[in-house]
């Protein structure tokens, strides 16, 4: 799982405090803390790292116009999801017709040998497989399985009902099983 | 054998599942093959996402952050009037709740004076002349008492005289409370308000 803050709760609060009184050095400190969460909050969503990079910044900036609002009654971290998640889903719509998942690039190989270029391929079809989805269903799943969230976080940070959550899931994993049925019987 | 537990098994890998639910699915885990198969594919699949690759990104974080950093706007001091506004907003139930405890404590003095004076001296202590239908209740009942006779008349109009004084200080004090009330629902639901819109400029960013 990616992207937890590397701030205690205690000055993640602190942080927030100061931030939604105009500080932006400690705004600063809370980027630095989910920024791997948000870029990969996105990067799944929308399955390009330049366009991921780039959503994640207009998250922030979204999420420090809004900070005056926030309340402290459910996480930060889904609070920020969720402006993530509306910001994938953004440049999704905006970028629907010059992005197709089959030429999206593919991951840099960060193990030479053959095996690793194995595994990389794999994943490469995980990856397609994850973003062939429908949006619906692929934001409960990345927010399920890559970040952790639970299904009461999913369901705020999504505005959704738990069973929503919950049919979602079923209906991402079940087509997952489907298309990645070869890579699965492997393991 | 028990019904299968398919629709269980996602919830119950992810440690969703408590209670009655959570018991019937591991008792049923235990005697059904079809079922473990399942969880198992779960679980594998769980672990196949995981291989899917994390963003390689080109920008560092300190690089990351500074770019944020740049881009976001100044925030806007608000002017001093909408600062005092603002105090003034926040302070308004503290104000209301001393306006209520002002008027109680008004209406309780007042009463207990009135009482006192009534009960130690009579009401000629006073100063007061109690004169003929000086209140709409006094005149209306007065005149009519007054033809029961004098003797009776006299007490009956002193009576509603102090019925009309109370009756007056009565209306004062709840329209003084129903006032006080209606600012501060008032005040509430522009919290309400407040919050609301809060929420939704939250949510749709």
């Amino acid at each position: 799982m990616n992207g937890r803050s590397a701030l205690s709760t205690e000055a993640e609060r602190d942080m927030i405090a100061q931030a939604q009184q105009g500080n932006r050095h400690a705004f600063g400190e809370l980027v630095r803390c989910h920024r791997e969460g948000m870029v990969n909050v996105v990067y799944r969503m929308c399955g390009d790292a330049n366009l991921a990079e780039d959503a994640a910044q207009e998250a922030f900036i979204r999420a420090w116009k809004h900070l005056p609002g926030y309340r402290p009654k459910s996480p930060f971290r889904n609070w920020l999801y969720r402006i993530a998640t509306n910001a994938a889903l953004d440049v999704l719509r905006r970028e629907r017709e010059t992005v197709d998942i089959d030429e999206l690039p593919l991951a840099t190989p960060g193990e030479g040998p053959e095996a690793a270029l194995e595994k990389t391929e794999r994943g490469e079809r995980v990856r397609q497989a994850v973003l062939a989805l429908p949006q619906a269903s692929r934001a409960v799943l990345v927010l399920r399985e890559y970040e952790g969230l639970s299904y009461k976080e999913i369901s705020e940070t999504l505005s959704i009902p738990i069973g929503t959550v919950m049919s979602r899931l079923n209906y991402a994993r079940n087509r997952l099983r489907e298309t990645l049925a070869p890579y699965l019987e492997a393991l | 054998m028990n019904e299968h537990v398919t629709p269980w098994l996602g919830p119950y890998h992810d440690g969703e599942l408590q209670g009655r639910r959570l018991r019937q699915v591991e008792d049923h885990l235990e005697h059904c093959a079809a079922c473990r198969t399942e969880l198992e594919q779960l679980r594998k699949l769980s672990a196949l996402l995981q291989e899917s690759p994390v963003a390689v990104t080109s920008t560092s974080p300190d690089r990351f952050v500074a770019q944020v950093g740049l881009r976001i706007p100044r925030r806007q001091e608000k002017p001093a009037w909408q600062k005092v506004l603002e105090t003034g907003w926040r302070l308004t139930p503290a104000g209301l709740v001393g306006a209520w405890a002002f008027v109680q404590t008004v209406f309780i003095v007042a009463g207990i004076a009135l009482i006192a004076l009534q009960v130690g001296a009579g009401i000629d202590v006073l100063g007061l002349e109690i004169p003929q239908g000086e209140t709409w209740l006094s005149a209306g009942l007065g005149s009519v008492l007054g033809l029961m006779g004098a003797e009776l008349g006299n007490t009956a109009r002193t009576i509603l005289h102090l019925l009309g004084t109370l009756g007056w200080a009565i209306v004062l004090y709840l329209t003084a409370l129903v006032v006080i009330g209606m600012l501060y629902w008032s005040w509430l639901a522009s919290l309400w308000a407040r919050r609301r819109h809060q929420e939704l400029q939250s949510q749709t960013s």
